[in-house]
């Protein structure tokens, strides 16, 4: 036994050494673009200025980064940092900054015990399809968002490098039983004041938005309310409206911190063991 | 250390490892990996997979007889391995490496790994989806 506590220990301090020593890279070499303020020492200005567009918008344009709420206090050791963002973060319970947590409907709430004693072998994403909007947002790997006037852009680097467009050039949010519905559903969005408000609507059945596997349903509604605060900060406020699902609407929040110096990496989700690619040969069932 | 070992510790002491590391995690660790069943293999690489969702990582490792056995050691996404300081070149084949982790559930020659070391004394972090997994806080946080 006292060879196996020193093994903990030194196992213990060697992951610590790990974890100090690791560096940011990625494929293209590290970039600086130009337009980014920068302080008396060289590196980004986060406190800087909102930048806006020709139109006076705030310009959300950008690789954006999971941080922690700002305002929360600092995490505790062990679960505090997980899921990423830290601080409630929804990406391992999309309920947790929510007062109480996810109101589900009982059939909702049976199911979320389910899939945690399942340990969340059903995600889509485990299985290499698409995670949803509400994971991406809380994800890890960075998105990159482009403005336009008429059109925003989210690329998410998750989920097999996920592309939302998101139209802001008047059209009406379609109904959900007009559209064949998406994975992602379809976004429009307006300003109210510096706020970009996103509506999606148009879902499929059993989207999963969360790691625990909180369900989407064909009757849900997503709005996501981004504003840019300062120059190196993003806040997003998630509400989730699926009355199929949840008892009342309720709201999940993403901090983001702007990375001046990363782009997405390619992210191809190759399943080895589905059979998808060449369909079900089995005999139709008669 | 001849061959290779396994080294068992009680659970608690596994929690201890538990550091709260970036990574990702789309389930649960537990679906796949017994986190009361660390393992240390020392071993060559024969071949690397990088590849999403999980990149593999393929050793050799001698028995205590002396007998060669295959390994294959699941690491995080080639994404998260990249933004860590590793890459398709890291680890040619005929590498020696330590590699420290978790026996999978299934019982076959399996692991997830927590992190590795050459022969050089570098370690490097694997991208274990138990540490600072997501989906360990899903299982955590049951009510």
């Amino acid at each position: 036994m006292e060879r196996n506590v020193r093994s903990v220990a030194k196992l213990a301090v060697a992951s610590l050494v790990v974890a100090a020593s690791t560096t940011v890279m990625a494929q293209w070499p590290k970039y600086t673009p130009t337009g980014v303020p920068v302080g008396a020492d060289g590196k980004l200005d986060a406190n800087a200025a909102v930048p806006r567009t020709s139109d006076g918008k705030p310009d959300l344009s950008g690789v954006w980064e999971i941080t922690r709420d700002p305002n929360a206090p600092p995490p505790t050791a062990g679960r505090g940092g997980r899921g990423g963002g830290g601080g409630g973060s929804p990406f391992g319970n999309i309920g947790n900054s929510a007062q109480g947590g996810a109101p589900y409907q009982p059939w909702a709430a049976d199911l979320v015990k389910k899939r945690m004693s399942d340990n969340s072998k059903d995600n889509p994403d485990a299985h290499c399809l698409p995670m949803g909007i509400a994971q991406l947002n809380a994800h890890l790997y960075p998105r990159k968002i482009i403005q336009t006037p008429k059109e925003v852009l989210l690329i998410y680097e998750a989920s097999g490098t996920t592309v939302r467009e998101v139209f802001l050039d008047g059209r009406p949010l379609p109904k959900k039983e007009d559209v064949e519905p998406w994975y992602n559903g379809y976004s429009v969005g307006h300003w109210e004041g510096d706020t970009l408000v996103i509506e999606t609507t148009g879902f499929m059945d059993d989207g999963w938005l969360d790691v625990r596997g909180s369900p989407l349903t064909s009757a849900g509604k997503i709005t996501e309310r981004f504003r840019r605060t300062k120059f190196g900060s993003l806040e997003l406020e998630e509400t989730i409206d699926d009355p199929k699902a949840y008892t009342q609407p309720f709201t999940a929040k993403v901090f983001y911190r702007f990375s001046a110096d990363t782009q997405l990496i390619e992210f191809v989700c190759l399943d080895k063991d589905a059979n998808h690619y060449v369909g079900n040969t089995a005999p139709a069932p008669k | 250390m001849t061959g290779f070992r396994v080294t068992a510790i009680a659970a608690a002491a596994a929690a201890i490892l538990t550091l709260p590391l970036r990574a990702s995690a789309h389930h649960a660790f537990a679906a796949e990996f017994d986190a009361k069943q660390p393992i240390t293999l020392r071993g060559t690489v024969t071949r690397v997979e990088w590849i999403n969702p999980h990149t593999w990582i393929h050793i050799d490792v001698k028995d205590a007889d002396g007998k060669v056995v295959e390994w294959m050691i699941e690491g995080g996404t080639p994404n998260t391995l990249l933004r860590n300081g590793l890459d398709r070149k890291s680890l040619p084949a005929g590498t020696e490496i330590v590699v420290d982790g978790y026996r999978a559930k299934s019982g076959l020659n399996r692991a997830n790994g927590r992190d590795i070391t050459l022969a050089d004394g570098r370690k490097l972090f694997l991208g274990s989806s138990l540490t600072g997994a997501a989906g360990g806080e899903a299982s955590a946080d049951k009510k």
